[in-house]
Parts: structure tokens; C-alpha cells; sequence
């Protein structure tokens, strides 16, 4: 039997989405950190991605989530065409609204825009703290890289703020159908099982919404 | 000629055997080398087709359909008996015999009945080894409910919905014959005509409906499984395409057409609403179980359903009918609630309905209960009217629904042309004249399953040596012809007047005078008007498009034309039965009670009518009473 | 009631096709929304033009034969209904209504209204059968299935293969329809036998036929006439891969 394709690369899309989403929950306490009073938060965040930076096991951890960033919307991408093939002539009129969300239908929209930010963050940060490129990046009182300050200093431009925040509103949307949709694509089919995975998907999808959305204001604000 | 239903030796629990001991049998090398052509994909068609291709023949199978999936057996809701005595209440092979045939009034054949009954356990069998949900007990078990004019509990059900499943198991296993490549499915496929070499069988005419292309297929024998025709009717409870078309070809190439007059009226459908209205949706028998009927017993009374007490609802059936109540059969409970109606007590905008009431059945049972029972039919009967029947009574009203009779065949299943079967509900066997509720499904499923492939050997055995004939042969090339003229003359006639409203004609007139009651006058004059509308049709009717491409105005105008010269035969059927017996019921023959008057003495045949150069032939089939004695036909 | 239909005409599958208006009166609100269309086709005949071509036969909700893309939505405005069972009522006096025919790279319109759905059979030939031959069944209550078993197996066999959830979804996925065609059989005892086979043929036929992937929109589910829950589909990505482990 040949391999179904249909299947195998939902199943990556599926497997890579949930990594991801485990990921941001690391990503976004770390981001907690900058909540703090500013003195202790820099010693903190400065530490705290050295140690990351410097430890191997999450180096390896690091591939993988190149890998399925990678994956995820190589897969999303090859899926899309395929779906367009299958679907080659639109209706005059459809109102998809009325048998189901905005959101679902619009997977592929919403992810091409947490793509794009994805590159301007990768720019932000990776491109100058690991690359070494723009202005080179200052040491701390404790001789970590002042990664810190560079966080600062951007959220403290009034236009990377209204970006970082506004795109908490795509990774909200992408990640509440992404998370309960994964799980029915992995083959978890008990129906109250499913209620509470739509639950958790709504409230993990406020708080990664909210969270990464308040944080870059916060910043700005202090 | 003399009509030889070929019925075993024996006694009547022996005779299918005595015949299967008897009958001729082919090995399997040779079955592959002999071919089949079967017309329909219901539970009949699909049935024989999927069986006789396991048995090794070659067949081809045809439907009008987009798919074998549509068939109209998808339709019945309620359920199909079975004497499997799973509840311990008595039943058994020869009650359910008996009571087959006294719900047919005495007006079929004992032995045939009998297999029917005989075969209907190891049909349950067979369905649940083919995967249909039947419903069941907590414990596992089979669960059974009653139907009309039986005593026991027989009925095996799948929610509202026994004839899709069943007919999803036949669809599926008629796939899977046809990736084993022994099946070749042919779907929007209309057969037009039979093709008889020699006085047998051997081959149809078919047109592609998506080309409009005509086909030539031919075969060692012929089944038709095409289903009824009370469409005749217009107004009936069976699907749009329903036709009579491929019987009627059939009969005019020499098939005897048996008991035509003999079509029930059903119960329980949803009254009709508009002169624009193409469909009367059936809602299962099965609610007769659990609903009571009734109506005021305060002509033209203009209350709501529930603000009429309870001291003024009559329960006609209840009263009538004591012993069976409401589940009294299909022919009295119509005819029962045509009296009320036509004496003014109908109910509903247009005064043409009874009442169906659950209000007793959820007090009694609780509401769950009954949505376990009938939700899907609940369900439907809302999303059609708007009205929520746990809440207030439901309306139905009397619908042509079943045709008991059909082509005339002997107890192999074979028509009066050797070579050509009818199975299925388009051939008169074992119902008589009336048929009793979840018998349909059984009697399809009978006739495709078990009973053609253990009969069809005894003939193709013989046609082994016989020539196999091209789809070449003059008579195929003579019979082709004659569908493209009759398809040009439709085209050629250009008049004034749809199809649809030369079958609203015909309708009107059956529903009239060849439904419920019947009377002599009235069948004559009937018969007057139909030439009428047939010479109307052929000089005023208006199809356009062309008969090279997909043409669904053409297709009406074709099976309208066949169903015009039907509705002549089954009045003049109905005209030449002086008695009133099951479905057919002659006002000329009742009590004064209203009761049917059945004449034994003159009438104990089955009518087997010729086809003679635009008149019919009358030809008797003695019904001989061997094991039975045939009583008056009471439900009180 | 008068209402003006808009509908797609096609003469066939190398045609390009378009919509064309019709203004239609002398409708009454107990008319199925069929027989609206077979009033327009007399009013059409009567002037000399070609009817339209549109799909039905039992008219009661379940043979699935009929379906058309209703005012944006597959099989019109009401959830959990096919296209026979949609009433005028549901409509204005002076709506406009647009009909066209299901969508989808696997149901190739054939004309008008009507497309091919045979893609469906052969996803069904595929496996979705019992390989036992008539007159080999044992008795009927030999194995007792539970009330519940029996129950799911039942609510996923009543699919009725109008091909709805394939029109609706942006996708043109047949999961909905395979799936619940693999969790009736593969549910029930007597399915067990070949469960992986079937489940790995069926669902291979259907990426064939070229359906897209279902990407849990769920619009299936809303439009499916006998409401056929989304969770099957998850319950055959379960079985899918049992399959690929066992089968």
C-alpha cells in the first residue's frame, strides 16, 4: 500500500503544531520575566539565555523547532495546493460563515502572517544576538550578553509594539482551531475528551494571545 | 396458453426443498461462460445481481439512478418481519405464513407465501453477517416491534431507517462483486426496451441518459427487479423516477401482467398541500405502533388538535377494529380514514387528514422513549410541515404507495417469456392483494437473495448449449429502432401542454376512480379518459431539448407514455374483479358495515393479463387452497 | 410568491458555464423548494427553452441523489436538511435565490446542476463491504453486540451519500463521508476481520480521486442532512493509523 499522504502530512502538520505550542508556553514565561522590576529583570533574562544559548540539550531542541517551523509550513504549504486542487472552481456565493468560523477557513491566511513575523522577530533577535548582524549587542554587570537591552530597546519603538501586539490577534486565532483540530487529526476521538480539548484550546489561546500581546506594551511603558 | 405455476410436490414445509432437490444445477466453470442482465439495483436487483456474480455468472446491472445507492427500497422507514420468534410470543413460519396471506385476502399463492415466510429468518441472518445496525436490547439481543394487522412482534427495525441500511448492505456487497470484476454496474441507464429472440429473453435496450445514447446489452437471461409502479398515480409516496416503464416493455413483448389493479393506499403520509406538490412524503407504519388515530367526532370542527377534550375525539380504528386497534392493515386503516374524511370530519387547511397522537404514548413511556423509537421520523415530519409532533398531534392522510401486482411470474420467479425474471416488488407473487407492513423489504430481499439464484440455474442450464446471441441480431437491431421512433414521435409532436400536466391528468383520474374504492360506472368512464389523455398526449404534449444529450424532460415524457397505457390495464382489471378483496376494494361488494365483500367462487385467481395488439387478455391462474382454509377477513 | 432564481447552466462538462436569471411567480410557501424548480421548468418548456437539469428522486430525504449549493449554502439556508426537504417558506416574497452545483475537482459537473458523484462508489467499492457470501451467515443473535456498540455503528451508517460535506468544504475533503462509512463497518464485529484492509483501501481511493484534506472546519458536519459528527473523521485518523502499525 502506498503511502497516504493525505494523512501523513497532516499528521506532520498536526505533530509540529503541537510541538510549537508547547514551545511558546517556555517562550512566554521566559517573556514573564520582563514583567519584572527592571533591575532584576535584566540579571534574569540575561542569565536565562545564556544558560539556553549555552546548554546543549536545548540545542538539539532548538533544531528540532527550526525543523518543524520548517515542516509545519512546508507540509501547510504543500496541503494548501493540493486543497485548491481539489476545490478548483469557487462558489459565486458562499456563507462558510454560517456552518463554521472565520478562523477554520482561514488557516492558511492567518499562518502566512505568523510567518511573516516570525521573520521580522527572527531579525529582531536571532539575526543580532546569534548572527552577530546590526549593532553589536552590549555585555551585562554579570557579563552575559545584554540580550535584555535589546528587547528593551525595540519595545520602547512605539511601531515594533503596535506589530508585536497585533499580531497576537493571528497567533490567537491560529493557535485556538490549530490546538483542537491537532489533536483530531492525531486520532483522539472521545467526544467529552474533545469538549475539554475545545476548552483548553480557548483559554491557551487567551493566554498566549494576551500574554504575548501585553508584554511588548508593558515594556513600552516602563 | 395455460398458465403453470410450476408449484413442488409435497407438503408445504417441504416444497422449496423438494424444488432445490429437483432443480437442475451448472458447475462452475460453466457458470463464468453464462451471462446475466439485471434491471434495478434495489434490494431485489442488487440482491440477485451481488449473489449470482458470487455464484460465478456474469452480470450486468442496471439503474436509472446517479448510483445502485438510490434505489427507492432506501425509502422504507419501518422495518421487515421475520419468524425468528426472537420475543417468545408465539410466532412462527406458519403464522407468519397465515397471516401473509389473510392480509393478501386469500388472493396469492400458499406455496409461495409459504417460502416467503420460511425464508425470512435466515434473511436476519444474512443482514447482520452484511453489517446493518439492527436495533438491539442492552443485552446484545435483537429487538422486534409490532406492525399493522400481525398479533406478535416480527418487525426488525434500524432506527427510521431499515430500508437504507438494508439497501446500504446490498449496494455494498453489489460493489464488492464489482471490484471482484464480476459485476459491471451501469448507473443513469434507463432500460427501454426488451429484446426476445425465439420466444426467449436475451438482451435489453438501454439509454445512456448522460449521451442520450442507445445501447444495445445482451444476455442469457433477463431479471427485472424495477420496483412498482404507483407512480401511475402521480401523487404516491415513491420516488420521483419511479417508473413502470421496463415492465410495461416487458409486457408488451409478451409478459403476462398479474393483478395490475392491486395497489395499496398507505395509511400514514403527509396529506397534500397544493396542486404544485410532486411527492407525498410516507411516514413509517411503525407510528401506528405507539400513535392512536383519530378525529372529532364535531364535523368541519375548527379547534386546535388540542383543545379538542377527549370525550370528543373519535378513535375510529380503536372503535371499528377492537382486537387490532390501529394496527389494523394498510387497506382498512386508508379506507377507514377515507370514510371519516369524505363524511366530513377530515382535519387540517385543506379538511384532509386524521390525526396520528403520541400525546398517550409519551405519558405512557416518557418522551425518551419515544424519541429512541421515532426521533429521525419526528424529526422529519418537522423539517417538512414546521410542526413539532411531541407537542401537538401529527396529520396524515391515505398515499398510493405499494403495487402488489405486476409481472406475472411462477414459482421460479419467471415470467410468461422463458428467460425473463421478475423479482421484487415488480412482480405479482406473494402479497396478494394487499400487503402487510415490513413485508416489502422481505419479499425484495427474498426474491434477490435466496430464491432467483437457486431458480435461475434450472433454466440457464438448459441455455448452455443454446446459441448466445450478438447484440447484432435483427431482433435487437428491430427493437432499438422501435425505442428511436417512439423517442422521435415524443420529440416530433411539439404541442402545447408539459408532461407533468398530462400526468396530473391521469392522476387525478386514477386517484378518482382506481384508488381506494372503486366502482363499476366509474372504472368505465375512467377507462374513456385515459384514451383521452393518451390521445391528448400524443397530439398536444411539448418536450424540448433533443434526444442526444442529458434530457430529463424526455425521460418524464417516456415513462408517462408507459404509465398512460398501464392506467387503461388496471381499470380494466379493476373493472373485471366484481368483488371487493384487500386493496381493491368494489363498492358494488361491501356490508352494510362497509365491510369488503369478497366472492371466492367467482374470483379465488390471479388475473394474468395478455398484451394483444393494444387490447388486453384475460387469462385465469386458479388459486388453489390446499393447506388454508380462506376465512372472511376480520380485524375486529 | 415571486422570487428571482439565479442559476448556473452548463451544457455540459467542456462548457464553461454561467449563471442566468429567472424571475419566477405563482409560488405558494408549502412548495418544496423542487418544486419551485419544477414549476420554473414548465414555465420553460411552455416558452420553448431547455429545462433545467437537476437532480432528485425520492424527494423525502433519503436516497441523497439531490443537492445543489442553495444561496451560499449546500443544500440552502437550514441546517441538517437536504435540498428536497427546504421549503418556499424558508424564502421571502422577492428574494433572490443562487443555485449552483456542488464544487469540487471530484464531482465533475455533467450538466446544469448535475454533477458526477461516482467517485463516491468507488471509494465504497474500496472495501466498504463484508466478504462473506450469501447463505454463509450464522444465526442472527449468535453474537450479541451491545445497545451502545450497535448505536455509533448505526449513527455513522446513516450517511446517505448526497456528497454535501464534499461540496461544503473549503477543501473538497470526503473525509466525513469515508470516515463514517469505516467507523460503521470497522465498529461492528462483523467488520473486524478485514478492519485495516478496509480502512487502508478506502481512504487510499479517496486521496486518489483527488478530495482534499480535512482541515476540521467542521462545515460538513452543519450541512450533513443526518448530521454526521467531524469526530468520525477523527476516529478513522485513529484508525488510519492502527492500520499502518497492525494492518
Amino acid at each position: 500500500m502506498a503511502m497516504n499522504q493525505l494523512f501523513f502530512r497532516k499528521t506532520i502538520i498536526a505533530g509540529t503544531g503541537l510541538f510549537l505550542c508547547i514551545f511558546l508556553v517556555v517562550h512566554l514565561s521566559a517573556n514573564c520575566i520582563l514583567l519584572l522590576p527592571e533591575e532584576t529583570a535584566r540579571g534574569l533574562y540575561n542569565s536565562y539565555s545564556t544558560t539556553l544559548r549555552e546548554s546543549p540539550l536545548i540545542k538539539i531542541v532548538a533544531y528540532l523547532l527550526y525543523l518543524s517551523i520548517v515542516l509545519h509550513v512546508v507540509y501547510a504549504l504543500l496541503i494548501t495546493i493540493r486543497n485548491r486542487k481539489a476545490k478548483p472552481q469557487k462558489y459565486v456565493v458562499n456563507h462558510s460563515k454560517e456552518n463554521s468560523s472565520w478562523t477554520s477557513q482561514n488557516m492558511g491566511l492567518i499562518g502566512t502572517m505568523i510567518l511573516l513575523f516570525i521573520v521580522v522577530h527572527l531579525a529582531n533577535f536571532w539575526a543580532r544576538i546569534k548572527l552577530g548582524m546590526g549593532d553589536v549587542v552590549g555585555l551585562d554587570a554579570a557579563g552575559n550578553v545584554d540580550v535584555y537591552e535589546v528587547t528593551s530597546s525595540l519595545f520602547h519603538n512605539i511601531y515594533y509594539v503596535i506589530f508585536y501586539t497585533a499580531l497576537a490577534i493571528p497567533l490567537a486565532l491560529h493557535l485556538h482551531h490549530g490546538f483542537k483540530s491537532a489533536f483530531k487529526t492525531l486520532g483522539f476521538y472521545h467526544k467529552k475528551g474533545l469538549r475539554m480539548v475545545a476548552k483548553i484550546a480557548l483559554v491557551y489561546a487567551i493566554i498566549m494571545g494576551v500574554g504575548f500581546g501585553i508584554i511588548p506594551f508593558i515594556v513600552y511603558l516602563k | 396458453m395455460k398458465l403453470d405455476a410450476k408449484i413442488p410436490e409435497g407438503r408445504l414445509e417441504d416444497k422449496w426443498r423438494n424444488y432445490q432437490v429437483k432443480s437442475q444445477l451448472i458447475n462452475p466453470a460453466n457458470k463464468k461462460k453464462l451471462s446475466v442482465i439485471v434491471v434495478g439495483s434495489g434490494l431485489a436487483g442488487a440482491g440477485a445481481a451481488s449473489t449470482l456474480a458470487e455464484l460465478g455468472y456474469d452480470i450486468k446491472c442496471f439503474c436509472y439512478q446517479d448510483s445502485a445507492r438510490r434505489a427507492h427500497s432506501v425509502a422504507a422507514q419501518g422495518g421487515i418481519n421475520a419468524a425468528k420468534n426472537y420475543q417468545h410470543d408465539g410466532d412462527s413460519v406458519w403464522r407468519m405464513f397465515y397471516d401473509t396471506l389473510k392480509g393478501g385476502d386469500f388472493r396469492s399463492r400458499e406455496a409461495n407465501t409459504y417460502r416467503l415466510a420460511e425464508l425470512s429468518a435466515p434473511l436476519i441472518d444474512h443482514y447482520v453477517q452484511q453489517g446493518v445496525p439492527f436495533a438491539r436490547e442492552y443485552g446484545g439481543t435483537l429487538v422486534n416491534r409490532s406492525f399493522g394487522g400481525v398479533q406478535v412482534q416480527r418487525t426488525f427495525y434500524a432506527r427510521g431507517q431499515t430500508g437504507q441500511q438494508l439497501l446500504m448492505a446490498a449496494y455494498s456487497q453489489l460493489y464488492k462483486m464489482v471490484r471482484a470484476k464480476k459485476v459491471e454496474m451501469f448507473p443513469r441507464s434507463e432500460m427501454l426496451d426488451l429484446v426476445v429472440i425465439d420466444g426467449k429473453a436475451k438482451g435489453i435496450i438501454v439509454r445512456d441518459l448522460v449521451t442520450g445514447e442507445l445501447k444495445r446489452y445482451a444476455a442469457d437471461a433477463v431479471v427485472l427487479a424495477t420496483g412498482g409502479y404507483s407512480r401511475v398515480f402521480r401523487l404516491s409516496t415513491l420516488a420521483i423516477g419511479c417508473n413502470g416503464s421496463a415492465l410495461w416493455k416487458a409486457h408488451k413483448k409478451g409478459a403476462f401482467f398479474g393483478a395490475p389493479s392491486f395497489t395499496q393506499i398507505h395509511p400514514t403520509a403527509l396529506p397534500q398541500s397544493s396542486e404544485a406538490q410532486s411527492k407525498l412524503t410516507l411516514m413509517s407504519e411503525s407510528l401506528r405502533n405507539d400513535g392512536r388515530i383519530w378525529v372529532p367526532y364535531q364535523k368541519e370542527d375548527t379547534r386546535r388538535a388540542n383543545d379538542i377534550p377527549e370525550a370528543e375525539r373519535d378513535y375510529y380504528l380503536e372503535r371499528r377494529y377492537p382486537s387490532f386497534g390501529n394496527l389494523a392493515p394498510r387497506d382498512i386503516a386508508s379506507r377507514a380514514a377515507k370514510e371519516r374524511i369524505d363524511a366530513g370530519f377530515g382535519v387540517g387547511r385543506l379538511k384532509n387528514a386524521v390525526y396520528l397522537d403520541f400525546k398517550h404514548a409519551i405519558e405512557r413511556f416518557g418522551l425518551e422513549t419515544i424519541k429512541d423509537r421515532y426521533g429521525n421520523l419526528f424529526k422529519m415530519y418537522r423539517k417538512i410541515t414546521g410542526i413539532d409532533a411531541y407537542k401537538e398531534p401529527m396529520q396524515i392522510s391515505p398515499a398510493a404507495h405499494f403495487s402488489m401486482g405486476g409481472l406475472w411470474v411462477d414459482y421460479e420467479l419467471m415470467t410468461t417469456i422463458p428467460g425473463l425474471y421478475a423479482v421484487g416488488e415488480c412482480n405479482f407473487s406473494d402479497h396478494g392483494a394487499n400487503r402487510l407492513g415490513a413485508n416489502s423489504l422481505l419479499q425484495a430481499s427474498v426474491d434477490g437473495y435466496f430464491i432467483l439464484p437457486n431458480t435461475i440455474n434450472n433454466y440457464l442450464a438448459n441455455e448452455m448449449k443454446a446459441d448466445h446471441p450478438t447484440t447484432d441480431h435483427p431482433e435487437f437491431v428491430k427493437a432499438a429502432q422501435e425505442v428511436k421512433a417512439i423517442i422521435d414521435r415524443v420529440l416530433a409532436v411539439n404541442g402545447t401542454k408539459t408532461v407533468d400536466h398530462f400526468h396530473r391528468e391521469l392522476g387525478k383520474v386514477m386517484w378518482q376512480e382506481c384508488a381506494m374504492s372503486r366502482n363499476k360506472a366509474g372504472l368505465v368512464k375512467a377507462i374513456a379518459q385515459i384514451q383521452g389523455i393518451r390521445d391528448a398526449f400524443w397530439s398536444d404534449v411539448k418536450v424540448t431539448g433533443d434526444s442526444s444529450e442529458l434530457n430529463t424532460e424526455l425521460e418524464k415524457a417516456l415513462r408517462l407514455a408507459d404509465f398512460i397505457e398501464l392506467g387503461m390495464l388496471m381499470c380494466t382489471d379493476a373493472l373485471e374483479r366484481d368483488e371487493s378483496c384487500g386493496a381493491h376494494f368494489r363498492e358494488e361488494f361491501q356490508t352494510e358495515e362497509g365491510e369488503a365483500v369478497r366472492v371466492d367462487e367467482a374470483y379465488s385467481y390471479v388475473s394474468a393479463w395478455e398484451y394483444t395488439n393494444g387490447d388486453f387478455k384475460l387469462h385465469k391462474e386458479a388459486l388453489e387452497f390446499e393447506f388454508v382454509q380462506p376465512s372472511v377477513r376480520s380485524y375486529k | 410568491m415571486q422570487v428571482t432564481f439565479k442559476i448556473w447552466r452548463q451544457e455540459g462538462p467542456n462548457d464553461k458555464g454561467a449563471i442566468r436569471a429567472y424571475e419566477v411567480d405563482g409560488l405558494t410557501e408549502d412548495m418544496s423548494f423542487l418544486e419551485a424548480l419544477d414549476h420554473l421548468n414548465e414555465l420553460l418548456v411552455l416558452k420553448n427553452e431547455k429545462v433545467i437539469a437537476f437532480e432528485y428522486d425520492c424527494r423525502e430525504g433519503i436516497c441523497g441523489q439531490c443537492g445543489v449549493f442553495i444561496n451560499g449554502r449546500a443544500h440552502g439556508p437550514l441546517d441538517n436538511m437536504t435540498t428536497c426537504q427546504l421549503h418556499m417558506r424558508s424564502f421571502k416574497d422577492g428574494d433572490t435565490i443562487v443555485i449552483e452545483p456542488w464544487r469540487a475537482a471530484s464531482f465533475p459537473v455533467i450538466k446544469d446542476l448535475i454533477v458526477d458523484r461516482s467517485a463516491f462508489d468507488r471509494i465504497i467499492e474500496q472495501g466498504a463491504f463484508i466478504s462473506a457470501k450469501t447463505g454463509t451467515a450464522p444465526e442472527a443473535n449468535a453474537i450479541p453486540i451491545p445497545k451502545e456498540v450497535s448505536d455509533r455503528a448505526m449513527d455513522a451508517a446513516a450517511c446517505i451519500g448526497c456528497g454535501a460535506c464534499v461540496a461544503t468544504c473549503k477543501n473538497s475533503s470526503a473525509a466525513l463521508f469515508t470516515s463514517a462509512k469505516i467507523n460503521h463497518l470497522n465498529g461492528l464485529p462483523q467488520g473486524r476481520a478485514e478492519e485495516h484492509k478496509r480502512v487502508a483501501e478506502m481512504t487510499f481511493q479517496m486521496e486518489i480521486e483527488g478530495f482534499g484534506s480535512c482541515t476540521f472546519t467542521g462545515a460538513c458536519e452543519v450541512e450533513c442532512p443526518e448530521g454526521i459528527s467531524v469526530i468520525n473523521i477523527a476516529e478513522m485518523n485513529a484508525r488510519v493509523t492502527k492500520a499502518k502499525f497492525f494492518g
